[in-house]
């Protein structure tokens, strides 16, 4: 099998989710290849996981006011903030076949790409059941997973750089919670590949690049008409509106 | 009468409950970080709840739950019935 891999690109909330339903509607259809892409978020922006409430979980208000973005996923899991900057993301998205059966072994075999992308760059990273990786007893990866007719949809994000006073701002914690207490025990949660090692969110991509195609088939491509159709068409009649991502 | 409840499942994730009832359940919407395969199933577990007596315990709650997942071939991951009805009694009984 052959896969196809489209490098990075930076792309508004909406059309970075969008583009994923499409490729897991269009591989069960065998319209378009199994996929692995990388995108950034632009302009930053907030994703929630499917079963959180946007209200909840989201401080609207300011999104609007700094020009955040805020998206709904199709995977559940938890809120995450995409700074433009800070972050890449990766999609794999395949036949369910071309991995294990089981949604938690399977987490683990994707995670790996992640982790041997990192060991390029020289950091140790390890995978934490459900869905995180980690470096050292810090979470620098978050993954959240999908199957929809057959097809596996799997994306996460590796942090570059972490801005813990502006993720506090545009998530749901209290202004009070947003003490420098807080903001202390987050860093000691939280961990981003710049604390590691000086490369470049370019340098980062790379490495991810190869962690992802180690061992497989691929060639590079772009998306297709089709494929940029149907993802506009998605990004305005379901992502971009307030019916899905305040549905809950 | 609305209640909600937050549990954070031991070993799992976050599982948050909004519960509207009287002497029966009218309505409940499950929230949190966890995993539910198929992703729309998590109606299904909803609505299995709808007119249940808000004084059954844990127990029977979460083999109602046990039920809708058995019969709909639904997975769950860092979430469990139990974990869900240990959050709806901790609703109602606030």
């Amino acid at each position: 099998m052959t896969w196809r891999v489209v490098g990075l690109e930076a792309r508004d909330a909406y059309f970075n989710m969008a583009m994923d339903e499409t490729l897991l509607t269009r591989i069960k259809e065998k319209k378009s290849p199994p996929t692995i892409r990388f995108y950034r978020w632009s302009p930053s922006a907030v994703s929630i996981g499917r079963f959180q409430s946007m209200e909840g979980e989201v401080n609207v208000e300011e999104c609007r006011k700094l020009g955040v973005d805020y998206v709904r996923r199709i995977t559940g899991g938890g809120a995450v903030y995409h700074d433009s900057k800070g972050e890449i993301t990766y999609s794999i998205i395949a036949p369910e076949s071309e991995f294990p059966k089981s949604i938690r072994e399977s987490y683990k075999v994707i995670c790996q790409c992640v982790i041997d992308g990192l060991a390029n760059l020289g950091i140790e990273a390890q995978f934490a059941p459900i869905n995180d990786i980690l470096i050292g007893s810090r979470k620098v990866s978050g993954n959240a997973q999908t199957r929809r007719g057959g097809v596996l949809l799997q994306h996460g994000t590796i942090l570059y750089s972490l801005d813990v006073r502006r993720m506090f701002s545009v998530l749901k914690v209290s202004k009070e919670k947003i003490s420098d207490k807080m903001i202390k025990s987050v860093e000691e949660r939280v961990t981003s590949v710049s604390e590691h090692k000086k490369v470049s969110i370019n340098d980062l991509y790379g490495s991810l690049l190869y962690g992802f195609t180690k061992g497989k088939e691929y060639e590079f491509g772009n998306w297709s008409q089709e494929e940029l159709e149907k993802a506009g068409y998605l990004r305005i009649h379901l992502y971009g509106t307030r019916k899905w991502n305040f549905s809950r | 009468m609305q209640k909600t409840a937050k549990y954070k499942i031991p070993g799992g994730k976050l599982v948050e409950v909004k519960v509207e009832y009287q002497a029966e359940i009218e309505n409940v919407e499950i929230f949190g970080d966890f995993f539910i395969h198929p992703e729309e199933s998590i109606q299904r577990i909803e609505e299995s709840l709808l007119g249940l007596d808000v004084k059954e315990d844990e127990e029977t709650i979460a083999n109602i739950i046990e039920k809708v997942v058995a019969k709909n071939n639904i997975e769950m991951i860092g979430v469990t019935p139990e974990g869900i009805a240990h959050a709806i009694v901790m609703a109602v009984v606030k």
